[in-house]
């Protein structure tokens, strides 16, 4: 669905009052350009957002040591009429000048994704309302990570002073915790985690007035990896392992994303039976998430059974990942080329005991708890997001759609054999929490039902011989990549899986990668979603966004 | 003597406490395990048996931590004196044809009374855990108790009512098919009240994990902890049985009279609760209180005056 010429051609003519380095198309519907003059930037940012482009994806720095550059890379979404602007700016590297304007007034959803960028590369962002620190631990502060110059070995070197600052940081924020409050208020402070029974690895900073919450502020990072670090450092297949890692819960699509970037630096072109398998393994992902958080939402209510009972069907599909690639959740199947094993046509039938399990079962799980009308009375009118909202926000995935908003990559900019298949957007209107329960529970039917489809293209075509599932599955990548950038979404579990890839000419190791993974953006509203409401509204509206501790720290 | 000190520490007392408590935990995950669809204890002993065992034994040598700051004695007094309260209400149910300990006039009173005196101890632990979770957790509990206990009371009542009498003997050798009829209503009532009261699913507000970390229970572990769940189980006798007696019949059964009967209903009662635990998640507290004063209290009220009508044609 590629928005006409004209509507791209106004986002153009934008850009052309202004002075720039190129402007050029890329892909469908996306328009690239560099603009000379950072000066220039917010003004363009605003004029974008009244042409309709009003999120902002992710926003990625690229540091180019040699040049004495640092290239910031925006990513602008428009979710109506699947608009969308690359837009690059230099500002100098040192420390000393690298600022640039903040268009975190204007777009809300670049908050927090400005944080990340001071933390990790220092750049300062003018007239943001709160550059802090985020997802690094303590041990880093002053100090920026992913800079290219930054010394990793050496830092790792002071491992003992470096837990000692973390330690020392924890204590003295214990002992300033409720130091500046009022003390003639109620008020006080609850951590929601990060050993919380339902809170997994995330703080949240709870200021409460008894069971009313005055607000929160999200302490997230423990558990960072840097990923993204750490993919620089693998070469370009040893770093699918990495790129699994996002989030355990569905590690296809993101490796997907992966090798679609890099297969466009390599200029590959993967075979149709490649596209097929990827597909129905990204599927499987899919609902292989959904299962679990299905039953996390019930989790957060107190109430076990559904995920059990989720478990019990999510074993199935794990059983055909197993019997494919030997592995039940990191699987490491999907590589650039295609996928990374042949396949034997007899485990299909593993697939079909999956289908028949879910069939058999599904009923029953409509009946009992999506149709429940205690779950109901508590999820029907809180966490409400509205559709404007979920713009402003940047929101993605089934939290996105369940107010109402049309995005969906798989029909937005099809990947793999999704441009073969009759997609339709799943949507409900209201944004409330059980309306993002129950679009989980929609897309986990609609997932099996693409699985039913791909499974059959794939048995058809292996039998009418149009391609051998032993020799099909890969098509050869260079071991060394030319210079290049390239851009890819999938549409993950939880969301919109942005990936900007940047190789250096005869890399063998990307030279920077940035992973945009959508559960940072939903926790951006947790704070805005539970003020002023009460404790126990806490883990219902945490469990409804679908929030993946692996995926919002990296 | 030899009587006293036997239901004392064996019938109905300590002894056959902890083998309930042992005993029902192990049914309580076993069927649980199969509403999960999952196999539960397993390993140790038949189907399981023995793991209650170890895991309590486990729980007695654990260290009990008291955290600083508390009161130690208030902290470390309430789950002993929970445990004695919750026990106390055997003394006063009639288990099987002629065996009561305390045969009172009084007997329905004492029962209401010593269950109602529980969720103030329970307060009390929350109150001197010196933990915000735990505090809260306790106020819960008050809030909760306060607006169930009412609808309890009255629907416990209703038998005292219907047959003249607060003498728990006497209410069992009077009910027959008819009186269980007629406190259908009531007995309907005493059971969501019930749930309310042992803090379970719909009404697990007070010890909601994923809300404020279980509550009271937060900073309780080893010995006190065991003696806290051992209360809890002692509990869920004192109210199962209360039922029973009031509105099941107590020990009359189809062809013989025993305790088999007794235990059999009071095994019933609890299965319907884990059912209802298996399939209902927790409510929040705004929509418990809702619950309680605009419906289960007025209900309860209904229920009284229909009870009245009623023991005019009997």
């Amino acid at each position: 669905m590629a928005p006409d010429g004209y509507i791209m051609q106004s986002i153009r003519d934008i850009l052309n009052t202004y002075e720039c380095e190129y402007i050029e198309d890329y892909k469908k519907i996306w328009i690239k350009a560099k603009i000379k003059n950072r000066d220039d930037l917010l003004r363009v940012a605003k004029e974008i957002k009244s042409n309709g482009l009003k999120s902002i994806s992710t926003l990625s720095p690229t540091d180019f040591v040699a040049d004495n550059i640092m290239e910031i890379n925006y990513f602008f979404e428009d979710l109506k009429t699947k608009r969308n602007l690359w837009l690059k700016v230099d500002t100098p590297r040192d420390e000393e000048s690298c600022e640039i304007e903040s268009l975190s007034l204007l777009y809300p959803s670049a908050l927090w994704h400005e944080r990340e960028a001071y933390s990790m590369f220092g750049v300062r962002f003018l007239n943001h309302l709160d550059l802090r620190d985020i997802i690094k631990s303590e041990d880093f502060r002053g100090k920026y990570p992913f800079r290219k110059d930054f010394d990793w070995e050496a830092h790792s070197k002071e491992d003992v002073a470096n837990v000692q600052t973390i330690v020392d940081a924890f204590k003295q924020e214990q002992n300033s915790n409720e130091v500046n409050l009022d003390k003639d208020s109620s008020e006080t402070i609850l951590n929601w985690g990060p050993t919380h029974p339902a809170s997994g690895p995330i703080r949240l900073k709870v200021h409460c007035d008894g069971e009313d919450i005055i607000g929160i502020d999200p302490d997230i990072g423990y558990v960072w990896r840097a990923l993204e670090h750490l993919i620089e450092k693998k070469d370009f297949l040893g770093a699918i392992v990495v790129v699994e890692r996002l989030c355990f819960m569905d590690n296809i699509n993101s490796m997907t994303g992966y090798a679609l970037a890099v297969e466009e630096i390599a200029g590959v072109e993967i075979t149709p039976f490649a596209k097929l398998l990827r597909s129905l393994l990204g599927e499987i992902g899919r609902v292989s998430s959904h299962f679990m958080g299905l039953g996390m939402f019930f989790n957060n209510m107190g109430l076990h059974t559904l995920a059990m009972w989720n478990m019990d069907i999510r074993e199935f599909f794990l059983d055909f990942l197993e019997s494919y690639s030997g592995a039940r959740i990191a699987t490491a199947a999907v590589e650039a080329g295609g996928v990374r094993y042949p396949l034997d046509i007899a485990t299909l039938d593993e697939l079909q005991k999956a289908l028949d399990k879910f069939d058999d079962t599904i009923g029953d799980i409509d009946t009992i708890f999506v149709k429940n009308p205690t779950m109901s009375l508590r999820a029907k009118d809180v966490g409400n997001i509205s559709y404007d909202e979920v713009i402003e926000f940047g929101l993605s995935g089934i939290v996105a759609r369940a107010s109402g908003v049309k995005t969906d990559i798989r029909i937005d900019e099809p990947y793999d054999a999704y441009g073969e298949l009759d997609l339709d957007y799943i949507t409900k209107t209201k944004g409330s929490a059980k309306d993002r329960f129950e679009m989980l529970f929609l897309e986990i039917k609609q997932s099996v039902e693409i699985i039913k489809i791909l499974k059959e293209k794939i048995e058809l075509g292996i039998e009418s011989k149009e391609f051998d599932p032993l020799k099909d599955h890969l098509v050869k990548v260079p071991k060394k990549l030319p210079a290049g950038e390239a851009l890819s979404r999938v549409e993950w579990a939880r969301g919109e899986v942005l990936i900007h890839l940047v190789t250096q000419a005869k890399a063998t190791n990307p030279y920077r990668i940035k992973l945009r993974a959508p559960s940072f953006n939903h926790t951006m509203m947790l704070d805005y979603l539970l003020k002023g409401k009460s404790l126990s509204d806490i883990p219902l509206i945490f469990g409804s966004l679908y929030i993946c501790q692996g995926d919002l720290d990296r | 003597m030899i009587d006293t000190i036997i239901e004392a520490f064996v019938f109905p007392g300590v002894l056959y406490v902890l083998i309930w408590t042992v005993a029902l935990y192990w049914f309580f995950r076993k069927f649980m395990a199969s509403l999960h669809k999952r196999v539960g204890p397993h390993f140790n002993g038949i189907g399981g048996s023995y793991q209650t065992l170890f895991d309590l034994s486990k729980l007695l040598t654990k260290e009990s931590i008291t955290p600083t700051g508390v009161n130690p004695y208030l902290f470390s007094m309430m789950p002993l004196l929970a445990l004695i309260i919750a026990m106390l209400p055997s003394a006063f149910i009639p288990w099987s044809d002629g065996f009561v300990v305390i045969d009172s006039d009084y007997g329905l009173l004492a029962l209401v009374v010593l269950i109602s005196i529980e969720p103030f101890l329970l307060f009390l632990t929350g109150f001197g855990s010196n933990n915000k979770y735990s505090f809260l957790g306790g106020i819960r509990v008050l809030t909760q108790a306060i607006s169930m206990e009412t609808a309890f009371l009255l629907s416990a009542l209703s038998p005292a009512l219907l047959f003249g009498t607060l003498n728990l003997t006497s209410i069992a050798d009077q009910s027959s098919w008819i009186s269980f009829i007629i406190l259908l209503p009531a007995f309907i009532i005493y059971f969501i009240a019930l749930l309310g009261i042992l803090e379970q699913p719909p009404f697990n507000i007070p010890d909601a994990e994923q809300e404020i970390v279980y509550g009271f229970y937060t900073e309780y572990s080893g010995t006190n902890y065991f003696l806290l769940q051992l209360a809890k189980f002692a509990e869920f006798m004192a109210i199962f049985a209360g039922a029973t007696t009031l509105f099941l019949g107590a020990f009359k059964g189809l062809f013989f009279d025993s305790y088999f009967w007794f235990f059999i209903k009071m095994i019933l009662v609890a299965m319907i609760m884990m059912t209802i635990r298996a399939s209902t998640p927790r409510i929040t507290m705004a929509q418990m209180l809702e619950f309680s004063w605009r419906y289960m209290v007025p209900l309860s009220l209904l229920n009284i005056a229909w009870v009245l009508v009623m023991r005019s044609f009997i």
